[in-house]
Formats: C-alpha cells, structure tokens, sequence
C-alpha cells in the first residue's frame, strides 16, 4: 500500500522529484517516512520563505509586493496539499483498520 | 502559553504595521479636515522611520529567535512636516501630497490586512487538521 | 476607531457651512439695505475655521471659530437716478467681489469633496479591518 501511495506521490510531483518520472513500480526507492519527512520539511521552508517575504516587505526593504503574494500562496498551497495526503492517509490507515480478516 | 504560539510567525510585525496605519489615517484625515484652517501646522507619521524602526527589531528577532522579541512598544513619532508651499496665514498645503499619502496608507494597510488573514486561516488549518 | 468618520463630518460641515456663506454673499452682492429697512450696505461675511471639534476642542477637527464681517469700505458707484444715491449721485454698493466669492467657493467645494474621498478610504480601511473577524 505504502509504495502504491509513493508512486503516486511521486507522479503527482510531492517530494521533489519531477512529475516526468513514469508511475513503474519503486522497489528500492524512497520510502515513505522519509518522503513524508521530507515534504514536511520543504512546506516548512516554504513557510519560511513566505515569511521572510513578509517581513521585507513590511519593513521596507523590498517592494516586491507580487512576489510576496506568490510566496504566501505557494506555501498556502504547500500546507493545504500536505494536509490533504495525511486525511487521505488516515482514510487509508482506517479502512484497512476495519478490514475483516 | 497562547501569546508565545502567536508571536512563532511574524503576526506581531504585522499588527504594529497595522497600529501604525491606522494612526496615520486618522493624522492624515485631520489634515484634510484642516486644510483651510488659518495657521494650521500639518501632522503626519514618517512610514520610513517606523519601517526602520521594525527593521531593527527584526533583525533583533532573528538574531535571537522567534518569539524572542516583542514589538508592543515600538511607537512612530510625530511630525510636523513642511511640504507644499507656506501659505500667508502661516498654514502649509498640498492636497495632492496628502491624497497620495492616504492612498498609499490605506493600500499598506489593505495588505497587511490580507497577510494577517492569511496567517491566522494557515495557524486555523494547522489547528482543525483540515483545509478551511 | 470611527472617530476617523466624525472628523471627516466635522470637516464637510465646515465647508458647507462657507459655501453657505459664499451663496449668502453673492445673493445680497446688490443689497443697500439692511433688515430693518434703513440704508446700510450688506456686509461681506466670511467664516473662520479653527482646530478641533466644535464643543470639544479636545477631539481632533475642524469647527467654525466664528463668521466674521468683511471691514473694508463698500464700494460706490455713480447712479445719479438711484433713490439710495447720496449728495453727490453715489450709491454704496456691498464690498463684495464676485471673483473672489467664485474662487472661494470652489476651494470649498474641492476641500468637501477631499473629506468625502478620505471618508470613503477611512471607510474601505475599516471594512476589510474588519474581515479579519469574518
């Protein structure tokens, strides 16, 4: 289940590799804490950046009032992304939870 | 407890730029009001020294960490700026400098508004475990 | 907060309030006589504003200090046939100049609708404050 949700993660673009990548199954790829660790890490930096933004902005020292817009969505779009693998996950975890056996 | 959770982003900058704002507003209608008042000295906020000021706490703040440094007593001056011409009753004028500053004022504060929001809907999504 | 509002009020009163005056001048830019009746040219009359709210000189605005008489002597024109003239066929006329009254009142006018454009900015700034609660 685990590398069915990998694969599909990666063809989906999540952990950083490129979208290009055909769905073959990856034995001996990444796992998935470690691509999960990893996404969290990278909505972190993005956070960060967005906030970094922000703060140059708010202060004066950029005028760049696009690029914060972007950054601020861009680590939105992150979040609600990375939010929406973990309830599909839990579904995940709870129907195989409820399977008779 | 909840005061160190919110001062982990940048929200306290934030809501200084928005005390600020708001002051200037009110210091920039004033003018406004008074602008055929004899003798009356114009009153105003300078945007870049107050940015500077956060500048300098920010700096402070990641020098020491977030949540390290608080933001709640930063205080813009008041001014008397001499722009436009002195008029003979001792009064000086320029409607179109005070009509771009409050334009620029209110979009500032527009955006700040927007970036709070912002902030306040992620630490929402982060807390209800689901996109709101 | 919406003390920012009441500013603006206070501000588009005081404007009226010398529009008002304006048209009250240009209206008696003829008259040579007073209410009574008796020969006494109409007085030019012009508002001073002052600082601070009217009542309240605490509260940050604008009121009308006082309305004041223009000073300056009338103007006489020769008009032998008028039954105002004097002696010597003059008539005072009010000291009042219409280009001055005209120029004046589009100052107020520009000035009224300056408080109404920050009354409405002052306005959007509330507003989207407060989104931040919606």
């Amino acid at each position: 289940m685990i590398d069915g949700i990998n694969n599909l993660a990666s063809g989906a673009g999540i952990g950083g590799s490129p979208a290009s990548k055909p769905a073959a199954p990856t034995t001996g790829g990444t796992n998935f804490s470690d691509m999960l660790s990893k996404s969290i890490d990278e909505v972190s930096r993005l956070q960060q950046d967005a906030s970094q933004a922000v703060d140059n902005i708010t202060t004066g020292k950029s005028e760049d009032v696009d690029g914060v817009m972007t950054a601020v969505e861009k680590s939105d779009l992150a979040f609600k992304t990375l939010l929406a693998i973990r309830a599909k996950l839990m579904d995940a975890y709870e129907e195989i939870k409820g399977m008779p056996i | 407890m909840f005061e160190r959770l919110l001062n982990q982003t940048n929200a306290p900058v934030l809501e200084r730029m928005l005390k600020f704002t708001a002051a200037r507003q009110k210091l920039l209608a004033e003018n406004v009001v008074n602008v055929s008042t004899p003798g009356y000295r114009q009153k105003d906020l300078s945007l870049e020294k107050f940015q500077g000021m956060l500048r300098e706490r920010v700096e402070q703040r990641d020098h020491n960490g977030l949540g390290s440094t608080s933001f709640d007593d930063l205080e813009a001056q008041l001014e008397n700026p001499q722009r436009g011409m002195l008029f003979h009753d001792g009064a000086n004028r320029s409607m179109e400098q005070l009509m771009t500053d409050q334009a620029k004022n209110a979009l500032m504060h527009n955006f700040v508004i927007e970036l709070l929001r912002k902030q306040f809907q992620t630490m929402e999504m982060a807390l209800k475990d689901r996109p709101v | 907060m919406f003390d920012v509002l009441d500013m603006g009020a206070s501000g588009l009163t005081a404007q009226r309030t010398r529009l008002d005056t304006i048209a009250e001048n240009l209206a008696n830019v003829y008259t040579t006589h007073n209410a009574k009746g008796e020969k006494e040219p109409f007085r030019r009359r012009f508002v001073v504003l002052g600082p601070g709210r009217a009542g309240d000189p605490q509260k940050s605005g604008v009121h009308v200090q006082k309305i004041g008489l223009d000073p300056s002597p009338p103007i006489p024109k020769y008009e032998p046939g008028n039954p105002d003239a004097d002696a010597n066929g003059f008539v005072n006329y009010p000291n009042i100049d219409m280009s001055i009254e005209y120029i004046n009142a589009l100052e107020a006018s520009r000035a009224y609708e300056a408080n109404v454009t920050m009354m409405e900015v002052s306005k959007s700034m509330i507003n989207s404050s407060l989104r931040l609660i919606a």
